[in-house]
C-alpha cells in the first residue's frame, strides 16, 4: 500500500500552511479511492496512477487554487475588508495631521532632496495593524496578508483615478508640458504608490506574524 | 450520460452535501461516493471541489468535523451537520426550486 500521507505532503507542499489534519484527510481520501479501484479489479499500477492523478498536474493546480480562494473569500468582510478599512481609517487622519505639519506623506524617491522616510517607516506599522486586526477576527494567514495590503490598494485606486482624471484633463487643455509630465510620472506612480508601499506594509505584516507566533497572540 | 456544466455543479454542490449530511455523519470520500451513486454518476465531486467546500462549511460552523476510528481501525474525518448548517438547507432548496420553476416556464423543461 503506498504511503498516501507522504505523497500528499510531497505533492501539496504549497499548502503546507494548512494543518497536518488536512494532509491526513486528503491522504485518507486517496487511500479509499485506491482501495475501491483495487476492489474493482484494477491493476495496482493503474489504480495508483488514477488515484495520484487527482493531486497532479491540472488537478493539483485546481485544488490549490480552490483552497486559496475559499481561504481568502470565506468571511472576507470580517477578516479582510473590515481590518483593512479600519487601518485605512486610522491612517488617513494621521497623515492629514502629518501634512498639516508640512511632512508630506508622498511616496517619491526624493522630496526636496530628502527621502520621505516618515512615510516609509509608517507603512510597516499599518501593515502590522491590518494583519493584527484580521487575526483578532480569526483571519487565516492569507487573509491577514490581504488585510495588510488593503489600505495600499485603496490608495492605489484613488491615485490611479486622480491620475486618469488629470491625464484626461491635460489632454483637453493640450498643454504639451503637462502631458509629458503625466507620462513621465507613469514611471513613478506604480512603484511609488503600489510596489514599494505594498512591500513595506507586507514587511510589517510579516513582522507581526512572526512576533505573534513567537510571543503568543498580542490581541 | 449528460455532463453537467461546472458552474451548475458548483452551485448545486452545497445543497447536495448539506442534504446528505443532514441524514448521516459522513467522511469526505463517502460524501463524494454517495453523491456519485445517488445521481448515477451525473454529479461527481473531485477533491478540488469537495474539500475546500467542506472546510468552508466548517469555518462557517455549518458542519463540525471530528476524527473517528472506523471498525476496520482506520481513522477518518467525519462531518456532522450543525444546527446552523441545518438552517441553510431550506433556503437553498427554495432557491433551487425557484430556479427550476423559472427554467420550466421558459423552456418547458419538466422538473422531475
Amino acid at each position: 500500500m503506498p504511503d498516501w500521507k507522504q505523497i500528499v505532503r510531497k505533492h501539496l507542499r504549497v499548502l503546507a500552511g494548512w494543518s497536518p489534519e488536512f494532509t491526513e484527510e486528503l491522504a485518507t481520501h486517496l487511500e479509499d479511492n485506491y482501495e475501491a479501484l483495487r476492489c474493482e479489479g484494477v491493476p495496482a499500477e493503474v489504480a495508483f496512477q488514477q488515484t495520484i492523478d487527482q493531486i497532479e498536474g491540472r488537478c493539483r493546480v485546481r485544488l490549490v487554487m480552490r483552497f486559496r480562494q475559499e481561504e481568502l473569500m470565506t468571511g472576507v468582510f470580517r477578516e479582510v475588508a473590515l481590518p483593512g478599512l479600519l487601518t485605512s481609517a486610522a491612517a488617513w487622519p494621521f497623515h492629514w495631521a502629518l501634512a498639516r505639519g508640512h511632512i508630506r506623506p508622498e511616496v517619491l524617491w526624493l522630496i526636496g532632496g530628502q527621502l520621505s522616510l516618515w512615510w516609509w517607516c509608517l507603512l510597516p506599522i499599518y501593515g502590522a495593524l491590518g494583519a493584527l486586526l484580521s487575526q483578532r477576527n480569526r483571519g487565516s494567514r492569507l487573509q491577514r496578508m490581504a488585510a495588510s495590503q488593503l489600505p495600499i490598494a485603496i490608495v492605489c485606486v484613488l491615485v490611479l483615478l486622480i491620475f486618469a482624471v488629470g491625464f484626461t484633463m491635460s489632454g483637453f487643455v493640450n498643454h504639451y508640458q503637462l502631458v509629458s509630465a503625466r507620462v513621465e510620472s507613469l514611471g513613478i506612480v506604480p512603484p511609488g504608490f503600489a510596489l514599494i508601499p505594498a512591500a513595506f506594509s507586507l514587511l510589517g505584516a510579516g513582522i507581526a506574524e512572526v512576533s505573534t507566533r513567537k510571543f503568543g497572540r498580542l490581541a | 450520460m449528460a455532463s453537467i456544466n461546472a458552474q451548475i455543479k458548483r452551485g448545486s454542490a452545497e445543497l447536495a452535501v448539506l442534504t446528505l449530511l443532514a441524514e448521516h455523519a459522513l467522511h469526505g470520500y463517502e460524501i463524494a461516493k454517495r453523491i456519485e451513486e445517488q445521481t448515477g454518476g451525473v454529479l461527481r465531486f473531485d477533491m478540488a471541489s469537495l474539500y475546500p467546500m467542506l472546510h468552508r462549511f466548517e469555518r462557517k460552523a455549518w458542519v463540525r468535523a471530528e476524527w473517528q476510528t472506523l471498525p476496520n481501525g482506520r481513522r477518518r474525518r467525519c462531518y456532522w451537520l450543525t444546527a446552523s448548517g441545518r438552517k441553510q438547507i431550506a433556503p437553498l432548496r427554495a432557491q433551487w426550486r425557484a430556479f427550476f420553476q423559472a427554467l420550466e416556464s421558459v423552456t418547458g423543461f419538466q422538473n422531475a
